[in-house]
């Protein structure tokens, strides 16, 4: 095993984590307002993605592409709040099931419109080919992934503990009847809590769209990895998303070159483990 | 409803049953096989949701454990004996992981927990092709000889479904369903009696996955084939749609469920091409207006429920 092998490897697992945490933050952001498993989340992500490339394509834009994905999702996440789940709200279980139906009709719509072909997003100039580093090199596009993680994960970080909006957010994650009662509009922090982790999700899909392929499946594929990350990071720990991600990033990557036919059975295996030793994830929120 | 005319609908529905082959043409039976097949699987999730609150979105993975099983021993030229143990093998294996994992979990996280592990399954089904057959899956899965035809698998079906439902309807009222039955209602009540609230809930869940395994079999059976569809997330929800859209805890109601869904998706899939759409639609509706389900509308014997549980027990 090379120092090089073990580099890319390294790095191959923390640009999928990136990835992963995109999608895993805005999941778990909701979730722990919201107490919302949303089941859509992937389908958010996989109309990000194709938004990203419709716009890049036409307008051979990336940095539009990187708006346009995020944008879409977030008006899809906002008609979704607004018109069907504001009108079950607290109820867990029928929330989570019209999040089920919404995925559902979603990835329908998208197959209809983009076919069963698979999509990419032809990354720009500056992102394409590698970088080299002395005698390491390594594709620009998932050292972007990892900048981009890395840059919305500063950001949560600072709007959560530096700002009044973040100081409402985390009020309402403590206690959501007392933060009603200091006179703060819950329905609208929920709304806007809803459409920034829905944009959150199209960000991802645009990111993703340059690296892997959007394509009928991929939203629930992407799902999977997010819900193992956030069982195993925690339910609505912003920085159990995280570590979840960078965990079950590297854990992929190294599965997929030791054990392929396995790499399922990998990414499961820790998932397993903490719900057995530690139901509420490694930063879950105490019940 | 009085004793006397609940034994007279049985008695019509039996008879209902029993003539249905003779009455209908092969292809509305092929189609009750299939609702009575779709129906076992809605029962043993409406067996954890309704009795133990306990929602699962990954019991197309547990049954599809031991159709994979059967498929895999049949196309391998095992005895059916064998294949049999080998299938019901399997069943244990996973539902024991699915109990095991969720044990300790309610709401919405064992729905999460249990949706997470159906899509495990349904990757294993994808990947380990040398087992399964990836993607083009396990074909000439032959039905048991003694019932290889169409109308004998359906009384074979017919019967298991109505063995199954009998065994359920005593389980509602056995010591152990009425403990999941407090469990639901007030979990930390349950555990301060005495009872252990994990372990009723992995024997739960074994149980639920026993019924989902033979529903499994059934569906490889009828199919004579096994994919990884049968394992898809869609599957899973579906199930979870069927108990919903018939009323959760009745013990009806996922049959009927499964009736109207399987009915519909015969007469609309072939004039609509956006099925899928029309589904999803559906769900939001059924969620939205019908949250109690047909059968749950209807005037029956309730339980006293904790009203400052309510809000927190959607289960009927």
């Amino acid at each position: 095993m090379t120092s090089n092998f073990l580099f890319v490897q390294v790095m191959n697992g923390l640009s999928f984590g990136a990835l992963l945490f995109l999608l895993a933050s805005g999941f778990t952001l909701v979730f722990g307002l919201m107490r919302i498993v949303n089941l859509a989340h992937g389908a958010f992500y996989l109309v990000g993605g194709y938004a990203g490339i419709v716009i890049a394509g036409n307008t051979g834009n990336f940095a539009l592409a990187l708006i346009a994905g995020p944008v879409a999702a977030a008006v899809i996440g906002g008609v979704s709040e607004r018109f069907l789940l504001r009108r079950v709200r607290g109820k867990e279980l029928p929330e989570v099931l019209l999040t089920v139906g919404i995925a559902f009709v979603i990835a329908d719509v998208n197959l209809a419109i983009f076919g069963g072909n698979p999509q990419t997003l032809r990354a720009p100039e500056v992102l394409s080919g590698a970088l080299s580093m002395g005698s390491f090199a390594y594709p620009r596009y998932r050292l972007f992934m990892i900048l981009l993680a890395v840059l919305v994960g500063l950001g949560l970080y600072l709007v959560q503990h530096k700002t009044r909006i973040g100081a409402i957010m985390r009020a309402g994650v403590d206690d959501r009847e007392m933060t009603g009662m200091m006179g703060i509009d819950v329905d609208k922090v929920f709304a806007g809590m809803f459409i920034f982790g829905s944009a959150l999700a199209g960000l991802a899909g645009v990111a993703a769209a340059g690296q892997l392929t959007m394509r009928p499946g991929a939203d629930t594929d992407i799902l999977l990895f997010a819900l193992v990350v956030v069982i195993v990071g925690g339910l609505g720990s912003v920085s159990g998303a995280a570590v979840g991600s960078a965990l079950i990033g590297l854990i992929d990557a190294f599965a997929k070159v030791w054990i392929p036919e396995l790499s399922y059975f990998a990414i499961f295996a820790p998932m397993a483990i903490i719900l057995v030793l530690r139901p509420r994830g490694l930063f879950g929120l105490p019940e | 409803m009085k004793t006397r005319t609940a034994l007279v609908l049985i008695a019509l529905a039996l008879g209902a049953i029993f003539a249905a082959p003779y009455v209908l043409p092969s292809f509305l039976v092929s189609l009750l096989t299939l609702v009575f097949i779709s129906g076992l699987l809605a029962t043993s999730v409406n067996l954890l949701a309704g009795e133990a609150g306990l929602v699962s979105m990954g019991h197309a993975g547990i049954a599809a454990a031991a159709g994979y099983g059967i498929a895999w021993a049949t196309v391998n030229g095992l005895g059916r004996g064998s294949s049999l143990l080998i299938a019901f093998g399997l069943v244990l294996i996973v539902s024991a992981i699915f109990g095991l994992t969720t044990m300790y979990t309610r709401g919405i996280v064992y729905l999460m927990i249990t949706l997470a592990l159906g899509m495990v399954c349904y990757g294993l089904a994808y990947r380990l092709s040398n087992v399964t057959g990836g993607q083009n899956g396990l074909t000439g899965v032959n039905r048991p000889e003694l019932f290889s035809a169409w109308w004998q698998f359906y009384f074979f079906t017919a019967a298991i479904f109505v063995l199954a439902l009998f065994a359920v309807w005593i389980f509602r009222q056995s010591p152990f369903g009425l403990t999941l039955r407090a469990i639901r209602d007030s979990e930390s009540r349950a555990a301060s009696l005495g009872y252990s609230v994990a372990r009723a809930k992995f024997t739960a869940t074994i149980l639920s996955g026993l019924l989902a395994g033979i529903a499994g079999m059934l569906a490889v059976w009828n199919a004579q084939f096994i994919s990884p569809a049968t394992v898809s997330f869609g599957r899973s929800a579906m199930a979870v749609v069927m108990v919903i859209l018939g009323g959760t805890g009745t013990l009806f109601g996922p049959l009927l469920g499964a009736g109207v869904v399987v009915g519909f998706e015969h007469l609309l899939s072939s004039y609509v091409a956006r099925w899928p759409t029309l589904l999803g639609l559906a769900f939001i509706a059924v969620v939205m207006f019908m949250p109690q389900g047909v059968l749950g509308r209807l005037p029956r014997r309730r339980e006293p429920i904790d009203p400052r549980n309510r809000s927190k027990n959607w289960s009927p």
